[in-house]
């Protein structure tokens, strides 16, 4: 059976993981490779990179760290944050990603995504869509697609351009609620369930998470196939074994790791 | 194309098609006295003890890119070159597919079709089932991942070893036929028990050439 996916983010400035990571036992809780490995003998699904600087210095330091992390890292890597052109993603997949999110590049230009899709196939590109609550009217299902980090607000219903990306050639959808971002209230699961039943690709829900409970109700009732986490795992108010004993326990198909394989 | 050193090194070769990420999958298969080659030749590619059909990029693609030495990759497959087939080098490994136009290795008789499951791409852990390959009982391999949103069809499930199935449809996760094992899943990207996959597979493959 295909299994509810739990998928660790980790924000990466300058070659470096920006927010604090607290591993009481890694010697340098800043380096992406190290955190990134950490989290697979956890038994996190996969691990996503995301370049907050987006810089053009940032982000050949974050092709290097792809390029490490590439070699010893076994589960899927994803890589986003300023991605603007089909040769930044053909970059990224040769550093060592298996996939690559794109955001305010595809608002601007919705083509981007099709060129992705028929260079590199639908299961590498992944669209990030960031959506906020807006019921003033003008979007539709009352939620309204932002970019630049939430700032800026858009003129696109965040349900309609899900299904766009999707026509357009995404394999998957990135959903993050704003909104929900960082206020460990759990996810948006109105938001997170009108978009899994309107597209026919993985949903990957994102903002949020507070604790085991919100990873299974947006697995759950939000229909989403995978949940992002960051914070909550970064700061240790959580592990990814326990998320993944709760997932279980409330009958999510999860994949289990071999005995003895995973650390605490 | 230097030659092994005292035929102590055993060449491994990655053939590149040109597109994606290589550097797990050559990670997974490296070890002592094994030299890992990406080549993008094809002909050039069979000079190796085991061949290894990567799992990125589009069908079409691969196809051309084998083009020019197709027969010959199938003779050497067929008189017992080790290959291993990952994703959409297992899918090369059958005549052709609904994904577009080209030629695969007619390695094995049947076609490559679209996964008859809802939600596509196929992508995430899955279970292998009906496993009676030896492999996956030996490296502990049970949940593996997927990328994909078409299956290979075999006329002669004769050279299925493991099942996988998604949303009803049941599809070949392993085969195997002579020295050659395609395997649809990504090994290099399920985790510790993949990695061991591989290196089994290596193993196999540079023991049977001993």
């Amino acid at each position: 059976m295909l299994s509810r996916r739990l998928i660790v983010c980790l924000d990466v400035e300058g070659g470096r993981v920006v927010k604090g990571v607290q591993f009481v036992s890694l010697r340098d809780v800043g380096d992406p490779v190290e955190l990134a490995q950490r989290y697979e003998s956890e038994g996190a699904d996969e691990v996503v990179f995301l370049d907050i600087a987006a810089s053009a210095e940032s982000r050949g330091t974050l092709l290097d760290v792809a390029r490490r992390t590439a070699e010893r890292l076994f589960i899927p890597l994803t890589i986003g944050g300023g991605v603007r052109s089909v040769e930044d993603m053909a970059q990224a997949l040769r550093a060592g990603a298996d996939k690559v999110s794109v955001n305010s590049a595809a608002v601007a230009r919705p083509a981007l995504l099709t060129e992705a899709a028929d260079r590199f196939g639908a299961q590498c590109v992944v669209a990030s869509i960031d959506a906020t609550r807006d019921t003033r009217g003008g979007v539709a299902s009352g939620w309204r697609v932002v970019v630049r980090g939430g700032r800026t607000p858009t003129e696109r219903d965040a349900v309609d351009w899900a299904a766009e990306c999707v026509e357009r050639g995404a394999g998957e959808i990135l959903l993050t609620s704003i909104d929900r971002d960082g206020g460990r209230s759990g996810y948006d699961l109105p938001l997170t369930r009108a978009v899994a039943e309107r597209v026919s690709v993985p949903v990957i829900a994102s903002g949020g998470a507070g604790g085991p409970e919100d990873v299974c109700a947006v697995l759950g009732e939000g229909e989403a196939d995978a949940a992002l986490v960051a914070g909550i795992l970064h700061d240790g108010v959580t592990t990814v074994g326990v998320l993944k004993d709760a997932m279980e326990a409330a009958g999510l198909p999860v994949r289990r790791m071999e005995r003895g394989e995973r650390r605490q | 194309m230097t030659a092994s050193p005292a035929g102590r090194t055993r060449r491994v070769t990655i053939f590149d098609y040109g597109a994606g990420n290589l550097h797990s999958l050559a990670k997974a298969l490296a070890g002592p006295e094994i030299e890992i080659r990406i080549e993008t030749d094809p002909a050039e590619a069979l000079d190796t003890e085991l061949l290894v059909l990567p799992g990125v990029g589009a069908f079409t693609r691969g196809a051309e890119r084998l083009e020019s030495a197709r027969d010959a990759m199938r003779n050497a497959l067929e008189h017992g070159l080790p290959c291993l087939g990952v994703c959409l080098g297992m899918q090369l490994l059958f005549d052709g597919s609904d994904e577009g136009p080209g030629a695969g290795l007619g390695l094995l008789p049947g076609r490559v079709t679209r996964l008859g499951a809802a939600r596509l791409p196929h992508i995430g852990w899955n279970t292998v089932t009906d496993g009676t390959d030896p492999l996956l009982r030996e490296v502990h391999l049970r949940d593996t991942y997927y990328a994909h949103s078409f299956a290979c069809r075999p006329e002669s499930t004769d050279v299925v070893t493991a099942w996988t199935v998604v949303e009803g449809d049941r599809f070949p996760a392993i085969v195997r036929w002579h020295n050659t094992v395609g395997v649809q899943f990504h090994p290099e990207k399920s985790s510790a028990a993949g990695v061991r996959f591989v290196r089994a597979v290596v193993g196999a493959a540079l023991g049977a050439r001993i």
